[in-house]
């Protein structure tokens, strides 16, 4: 078996868990983060992508707030190309609570959120699609983060300081040494799935950075961590109908947000505790709600074109908590197993959002340090992470950039521009086993026609790569994470830098996991437009290529079943005895 | 003055329209769109597979008796032979068309083609450019693809056909044989290959890579309105049997069938009308008077003493839907066959060999292609409906897209050229 030893085992490849590798080379340590998926599988992949100003908690959970707006202002400078600067408003309907703007507006003063009432019509012209019953609009400084990005841009920033980031990973067991009252983690036993290997890997200190997964983890280590999952489930608009975060000014609830992130506007969210973080179902009630909450934000949405529905866990955590999720504290938690178990050597980071992960890092470092000798203090908050010189993302730069450079026949996916020679690089260099990992690489599939014709081309693309075998690195050559989605920046194709490619599957198990992956997203939503364009994708994958009869039915990869999991309740479970019902 | 209306430029509409003008009919087609041959593989699919049978269909026609016992609605069950008449037809006007279809050498069979991704399709006729793909022929492929051809991967073909026990290689050719311009648009290469010149340059490469014994399998863009020419100089210039593998949407195959019949239309006096998306109609009793089409801006009326419905299903666009479940046919409102919720219409696995209901939903019809409601009443007496409208199949899934296109279109015009009181 494979051994590794270092000083820091992190395990989660999620906003905080590759935060806290950044962190931890920074301070000079020797780090190595195992993600069981690729990078930002979990929760981290699976949110609206809203840069908190702060003024969502402002009257709720002020601690939380101010920790939002403190780390808004940060990460606009450590990761700037990963924000867009959409601002936000908070709107309130003729249906909101007349008190509440108020409390909000005093909240907001007295935590420094910049906040500015202006007038509904000024709002109305920005953002001509907003409910015009609006009472009264107060801006904040939201924004819209791509946390793909902003995670591949930060486990960059890590590697380069020195971490090994390890994704196909998944922890099996934590390796826990002494007796009773003297018990120490001291590392884990990994699998590393991709190459069906064990690896052992041994460090001083063990962090538990796995989200909604915490519990799980823990207790192989036979430490209970009762984390609070709070499932939010959100549906994607086909295209950006606002360019500014709205929110409802009221107390948190569902469906009170439309967030404007790349090509699509994401209606989020809802929040039900569940049992199973890996395990979510959608279910037809919250698409309902949704639909019937953004009304209110913006009339007539509910008729918009959708593209995809999803749901991520938030991995909430409250000591002896049993209420609700939506009531459970947004503020981050450190469990120090040593001082609350008895376990030393372990420590557990959990709570937050995706604002606050550079905060959660930080905090998690600065207690592990307590008991490494050694750590340099934390950088994180002023060193930016490569890419930052772009500047602030802005919707129009994939498409300046392909008509600049006259790329529009090197498209491989029209729908979200991506070229030709985007993927390959990302595949060369990105570790990738599915398709599903070029998606959050480069929005692979991502948008109205959901994988209908770039998934047949992603795949002969990546056969012919796997055919023209593994070149060397040419001098000079540098694969830079941050212009990954960039048409300009990957004019030609580079070579791999190092073996990170993952060809081990047929591509016919490639071609049917990413069918099967957009099917489980499109389901909740399929109706009108978006259904007939699911009927185009059938005719290509069932009349024109027979996809469904292709060799190696019987492959499967590690994301096979995941992707296969009933992820919507709204399917017929039983083949109908005959077409089912009548005419209408 | 109309005798009938054809709603729907499809390969139902278009069969339609030519089934009743050569009836001696006047036949006007008003359509929103080209219709979905555009997208379709040009190929004649009569059926492959069908949840209740144990293996792909070998012989459709035969099959057809067990399809329809299991599955007495379905519209193949509707038929009085006119299946044949129609396959019949279809193969008599496509040699009149100089665009010639045929079956399997083993008449009946299905043709088993190479598809794109290098899966065995089957089929049961195909344009002669495709025919010689047969997998049940024994000699070795050349896949050859255009470099920067981001519709076409070879090696991924020949890759599939060999485990498959094809024996299949693959090669790739630079782009700029056919085109000087970054292009990859099949149709516009296609167009280029008209040219002779450019054929000529292809064809040397073509014969410089293959060897003796092999067939060459090329992407379909050999020519589009010289499609037959280019066809036959090429493979006589480098010596082996080609075959054309149909490609993604817009499928070369597909315009080249929908250009041939829609000439065809134009010489038989059809009026075709594109753009006009019907929006209304008024009927007097039972009695359809007239539909009104949006075009242009202005609303216009289409006056008819018959009116045949062809606008598809849900992917042509004769059947649409919305997020409270409800499903609507779009032109007369028709009563239709539906899961009864939205929770019903969808498996958890896009592969499911089962199929999706929702797409065997829409509109019921009688024995004369008429459109009923729940209770079996005709709705109204001047109606007809085809093709991929017609409720109890979900074409795609069986792969009887256009087998069913074309009968429907058959009968139902047929119908509407004596019908009954």
């Amino acid at each position: 078996m494979k051994r590794i030893e270092t000083d820091i085992l992190v395990m989660g490849g999620g906003a905080t868990g590759t935060g806290i590798a950044w962190d931890a080379a920074l301070r000079g340590l020797r780090v190595v983060l195992v993600e069981k998926r690729d990078l930002t599988h979990g929760t981290t992949g699976r949110y609206h992508g809203l840069l908190h100003s702060g003024g969502r908690y402002a009257v709720k959970d002020p601690p939380s707030a101010a920790e939002c707006i403190a780390e808004n202002r940060i990460l606009r400078r450590t990761h700037a190309h990963c924000i867009e600067d959409t601002g936000g408003f908070f709107v309130v309907t003729p249906e909101d609570d007349n008190d509440y703007p108020d409390q909000f507006y005093a909240a907001c003063q007295r935590l420094g959120i910049p906040c500015e009432e202006i007038s509904v019509a000024a709002a109305l012209k920005r953002e001509p699609l907003m409910n015009p019953q609006a009472r009264r609009v107060f801006v904040v400084p939201d924004g819209a983060a791509d946390s793909f990005q902003a995670t591949h841009s930060t486990a960059q920033a890590a590697q380069r300081a020195g971490a090994t980031i390890l994704t196909y990973h998944e922890v099996k067991q934590l390796l826990v040494e002494g007796g009773e009252g003297n018990r120490r983690v001291v590392g884990a036993r990994v699998r590393d799935v991709a190459r069906g290997e064990d690896v052992e890997i041994r460090a001083a200190m063990t962090i538990n950075a796995t989200g909604a997964w915490a519990g799980v983890v823990a207790q192989t280590a036979g430490v209970r961590v009762d984390v609070i999952p709070g499932k939010g489930t959100m549906l994607a608009v086909n295209h950006r109908i606002i360019n500014t975060v709205l929110n409802r000014c009221k107390m948190p609830d569902d469906g009170d947000i439309i967030v404007p992130i790349h090509t699509v506007s994401v209606l989020g969210t809802t929040d039900e505790r569940v049992q199973d973080p890996e395990n979510l179902t959608i279910e037809p009630w919250e698409v309902e709600l949704l639909l019937r909450e953004g009304e209110k934000l913006i009339p007539g949405v509910s008729r918009a074109r959708f593209v995809r529905a999803w749901a991520g866990v938030r991995p909430l955590y409250q000591e002896h908590y049993n209420g609700a999720s939506r009531d459970a504290t947004r503020d981050l938690t450190l469990l120090d197993h040593q001082t609350r178990d008895g376990v030393a050597g372990f420590l557990t980071i959990i709570g937050g959002k995706w604002t606050t992960f550079r905060l959660m890092a930080q905090v998690t470092m600065d207690k592990a340090c307590e008991y490494l000798n050694n750590c340099k203090p934390c950088l994180t908050a002023t060193t930016p992470v490569p890419g930052v010189e772009q500047g602030h993302y802005w919707l129009g730069h994939r498409l300046r950039e392909v008509e600049e450079h006259h790329l529009q026949n090197e498209l491989v996916c029209e729908c979200e521009l991506v070229t030709r020679a985007m993927l390959e690089n990302a595949a060369r260099n990105n570790p990738t086993l599915t398709l599903d990992d070029l998606r959050r690489d480069v929005r692979l599939g991502m948008g109205p026609c959901q994988g209908g014709f770039c998934t047949y081309r992603a795949v002969g693309i990546l056969h012919q790569l796997k055919d023209e075998g593994r070149r060397t690195n040419d001098e000079g050559e540098v694969w830079e994470v941050a212009a990954m989605q960039s048409p300009a920046h990957n004019l030609a194709s580079l070579s791999a830098p190092s073996s990170t490619l993952v060809f081990g599957l047929p591509s016919s198990v490639l071609l049917r996991d990413f069918l099967q992956e957009r099917w489980k997203g499109l389901l909740p939503i399929l109706w009108g437009r978006q259904l007939k364009q699911e009927r185009l994708d059938e005719l290509i994958y069932l009349a024109l290529m027979n996809a469904d009869h292709l060799p190696d039915q019987n492959v499967s990869s590690p994301m096979s079943d995941f992707y296969s999991r009933p992820g919507v309740s709204t399917t017929a479970d039983q083949p109908p005895a005959t077409d089912g019902g009548g005419a209408r | 003055m109309i005798d009938l209306i054809i709603i729907g430029a499809g390969l139902a509409g278009l069969f339609a329209a030519y089934t009743a003008a050569r009836a001696g009919q006047r036949v006007k087609i008003v359509a929103k769109g080209l219709g979905a041959t555009h997208w379709h593989a040009g190929t004649i699919d009569v059926l492959g597979y069908y949840p209740t049978a144990a293996a792909p269909v070998t012989r459709p026609l035969d099959a057809l008796r067990d399809l329809t016992r299991a599955q007495p609605p379905h519209p193949y069950a509707l038929l009085d032979g006119a299946l044949n008449d129609a396959l019949e037809n279809f193969l008599a006007l496509m040699q009149e068309l100089g665009l010639p279809y045929a079956g399997a050498a083993n008449a009946g069979d299905n043709l088993w083609l190479p598809s794109p991704v290098g899966a065995a399709r089957p089929t049961f006729l195909a344009p002669r450019a495709q025919l010689a793909g047969d997998l049940q022929r024994a000699e070795p492929m050349l896949i050859v693809g255009l470099q920067g051809l981001r519709d076409f991967y070879p090696h991924l073909i020949a890759e599939n056909l060999t485990k498959q026990g094809h024996p299949a290689r693959a090669a790739l050719l630079p782009l700029d044989l056919i085109t000087e311009r970054r292009d990859s648009n099949t149709a516009q290469l296609a167009a280029a290959l008209d040219e002779p010149a450019r054929r000529a340059k292809l064809g040397a490469a073509l014969k410089n890579i293959v060897q003796p014994g092999e067939r060459i399998g090329l992407p379909a863009i050999v020519g589009l309105e010289a499609h037959r020419d280019a066809f036959d100089e090429l493979q006589a210039q480098v010596g082996a049997p080609l075959f054309e593998i149909p490609t993604l949407p817009p499928s070369v195959p597909g315009v080249r069938l929908t250009n041939a019949l829609r000439n065809r239309l134009r010489q038989l006096g059809v009026r075709i009308e594109i753009n006009a998306d019907v929006m209304g109609f008024h009927a007097e009793g039972d009695r359809v008077v007239w539909i009104e089409s949006d075009a242009s801006g202005r609303p216009l009326k289409h006056r008819a003493e018959k009116f045949l419905l062809a606008t598809g299903g849900i992917l042509g666009g004769g059947i649409n839907s919305d997020h409270t479940g409800k499903v609507w046919e779009t032109v007369f409102d028709l009563p239709l066959v539906t899961p009864p919720n939205r929770g019903q219409w969808f498996r958890a696995r896009f592969f499911d060999p089962a199929g999706h209901p929702i797409f065997r939903a829409g509109v019921a019809v009688n024995r004369e292609f008429q459109p009923i409601d729940a209770r079996g009443a005709r709705v109204f007496a001047n109606v007809w409906a085809a093709g991929n409208l017609l409720a109890h199949s979900d074409s795609i899934l069986e792969r009887s897209l256009e087998g069913v296109a074309l009968a429907t279109a058959c009968a139902a015009s047929r119908a509407a050229c004596h019908p009954k009181p």
